[in-house]
């Protein structure tokens, strides 16, 4: 039997190929000032600006050498490792669990609660950022990994409430009480439960609020100095050097090693980002 | 095994009340079906019964304990959803083993309590399967099978079957029914479907907006309805109604031309009344009532006859076969000795 073209298949392939295309196009376009970025750390500072840019050069390490030793840039790594992974982790504790008890819980206000927190994420970081340095000053903690922590945790428990509250009430409510029935308390059944079937949820949760923290800059550069001073901040201190002007060389090499960990976490964890863990829990 | 006792339970959520004053007793080791419609509660009452939902007031005894304010974990129930809930990070085996592991058993005693069970269910070749790996018939008994381990005193379930298709559901059917003969484990079976409900219970409890309507034996249901609703609810095909009024002389005058002598003193003259008689009560006659058949469904080893009766709509179910044709002119007649009959007020049986 002859196979019929109706039309709406070849309209279907064509609008296939239209969205892979499309897809391709977005990703270079999002791509490529990365592409650029890293390239760039390879050159000569003279290659960067050359017209027309040059793709094909001798790679370097010169400007990695130079700038790691000058700009203390090994210690501010480890400090945006710390700071982003401590707050990350705090405010994935706080907010999966506040998270679960605004999906769940029967609580009277519960609701408003829950607005009222997400509320505070309209307040302009900059408002928050004077009072906060005040406050840290006060009680001699201004310098510290805790502090920026803590800092960090007023923006990303809120974030991680709200995603891990949507994500908490996908899940049917049966498991929870199949596990209350069979011998747990409400936190038993949270914890033997809901989290470890929660899994995908909470780590692509813990990578953007990890990313979010790595990327920080406005708390970072008024509530450190010296000792706890991140990436972000060494960035700004390079594109905003007004004496020797921006040293785009260093910028590019730095920008790199800030990009390097953050891709290397995501792909550690994307086999646990896959989701559909919970398939099988109820009907088929 | 333990009764069940439920007395005067209301359910409110804020002002409004879905539960009003609810009272059954349900015997140590009886199979109970709580049926109703959609919205009827019986869902809510079943999970009061298991200690998800707070009671508002009245009481309800597991046993010879209250249980009002315990947590559904020392209730020792145990529950079999609709969804199934089985832990899709636990393979059948934990699934099964998740209560008797929660109660600090040792492992040899749930190995042992876990394998008898999934013989019983014939689950003992999928133990070490994930439940995404498992049809929906697999999952049903795994979700049986976490209920029969921990042997509890009562079992709830709340339309378990409901997501199967058709010759699943009546395989499952029977299983359960064996399940309980052989454990004989108090059991309250919440379903919408009375067929379920019948063919499975010792007695049944039909609910209808937050009320229960009657219970009973399923016969006695079927038999004697004591409301409108439990009439129109039970059986299927279903019952067919007449509305009308008696008459001075003591009959039953249902439309123009059709009247009945329903055999016994109803109410006074004039009363208006709801008559229902079920399809395999109405009988083809020689001479009786006209009727038009209009859709004939035969079945094989019996047939269904629609057919247009003085503006109604009714169902008759004969034995065996007919030649009767759509168009034909039949005439029907009903036994005065299984007519119901209601006031249509009230919704009472007269």
């Amino acid at each position: 039997m002859a196979v019929v073209d109706t039309g709406y298949t070849s309209r279907r392939h064509l609008w296939r190929r239209v969205r892979i295309v499309a897809g391709v196009v977005l990703c270079a376009l999002f791509l490529f000032p990365v592409f650029w970025m890293v390239l760039s750390s390879f050159k000569m500072p003279k290659d960067i600006f050359t017209t027309p840019p040059v793709l094909f050069f001798e790679p370097t390490l010169e400007t990695y050498r130079s700038y790691m030793s000058r700009a203390d840039i090994t210690r501010r790594m480890l400090n945006t490792v710390i700071v982003a992974f401590g707050s990350g982790a705090l405010s994935i504790v706080a907010g999966t669990m506040a998270g679960y008890a605004l999906a769940r819980v029967r609580l009277r206000g519960a609701g408003t609660i829950g607005v009222l927190i997400l509320m505070s994420r309209g307040v302009p970081p900059i408002a928050l950022a004077v009072p906060m340095f005040l406050v840290a000053r006060k009680l001699g903690l201004t310098d510290k990994h805790i502090t920026l922590i803590l800092a960090y945790c007023t923006f990303l428990i809120p974030y991680v409430m709200w995603l891990m509250r949507a994500f908490f009430q996908s899940l049917p409510r049966e498991l929870e009480e199949a596990a209350m029935l069979d011998g747990c308390g409400r936190f038993g059944a949270f914890f033997k439960i809901i989290v470890p079937i929660s899994i995908p949820g909470i780590l692509s949760t813990l990578i953007f609020s990890v990313i979010l923290a790595w990327e920080e800059l406005l708390f970072a550069l008024v509530l450190t100095n010296r000792n706890a001073s991140t990436i972000p901040v060494a960035i700004a201190g390079i594109a905003g050097d007004t004496v020797n002007g921006a040293n785009w060389g260093a910028l590019t090499a730095v920008g790199t090693l800030t990009v390097v960990p953050v891709v290397i976490f995501a792909l550690a964890v994307q086999k646990w980002l896959i989701t559909g863990l919970s398939e099988g829990a109820t009907k088929g | 095994m333990s009764q069940v006792e439920i007395r005067n339970l209301r359910k409110a959520y804020d002002d409004l009340e879905v539960l009003h004053g609810i009272d059954v007793d349900i015997p140590d080791g009886a199979f109970v079906a709580l049926v109703g419609p959609s919205g009827c509660g019986k869902s809510t009452l079943l999970r009061m019964i298991a200690g998800l939902e707070e009671v508002t007031s009245g009481k309800i005894s597991i046993g010879d304990r209250v249980v009002n304010d315990i947590a559904p974990k020392d209730r020792d129930i145990a529950m079999v959803f609709q969804n199934y809930a089985l832990y899709p990070h636990m393979t059948v085996r934990k699934n099964m083993g998740f209560a008797l592991k929660q109660r600090g058993l040792p492992k040899a005693e749930i190995d042992r309590r876990v394998s008898e069970a999934a013989g019983i269910l014939g689950l003992s070749a999928l133990l070490e399967r994930k439940p995404r790996a498992l049809s929906g018939g697999q999952r049903q008994r795994v979700a049986m099978g976490r209920a029969i381990v921990r042997n509890p005193t009562v079992f709830l379930f709340d339309e378990p079957l409901s997501n199967l298709d058709a010759k699943l559901r009546v395989q499952m059917r029977s299983e359960l029914k064996e399940l309980h003969q052989r454990l004989s484990t108090t059991t309250i079976y919440v379903t919408h479907d009375q067929i379920e409900a019948m063919t499975l219970s010792d007695q049944v409890v039909v609910m209808n907006g937050g009320h229960i309507e009657q219970v009973g034996a399923p016969l006695e249901l079927y038999d004697n309805p004591q409301t409108l609703f439990v009439a129109a609810f039970i059986g299927s095909p279903q019952m067919n109604f007449f509305e009308g009024e008696v008459t001075p002389e003591g009959r039953l005058k249902l439309a123009e031309g059709l009247e009945l002598d329903p055999g016994r003193p109803l109410a006074g003259p004039g009363q208006q009344v709801t008559m229902g008689v079920r399809p395999e009560h109405l009988e083809l006659a020689e001479s009786g009532w006209p009727a038009e058949a209009v859709v004939i469904e035969p079945t094989g080893s019996e047939t269904q006859i629609t057919a247009r009766l003085a503006g109604h709509t009714v169902r008759i179910l004969l034995r065996g076969r007919t030649d009767i044709q759509p168009h034909d002119q039949i005439h029907l007649r009903a036994n005065p000795a299984l007519i119901h009959v209601f006031a249509t007020e009230t919704g009472r049986r007269i």
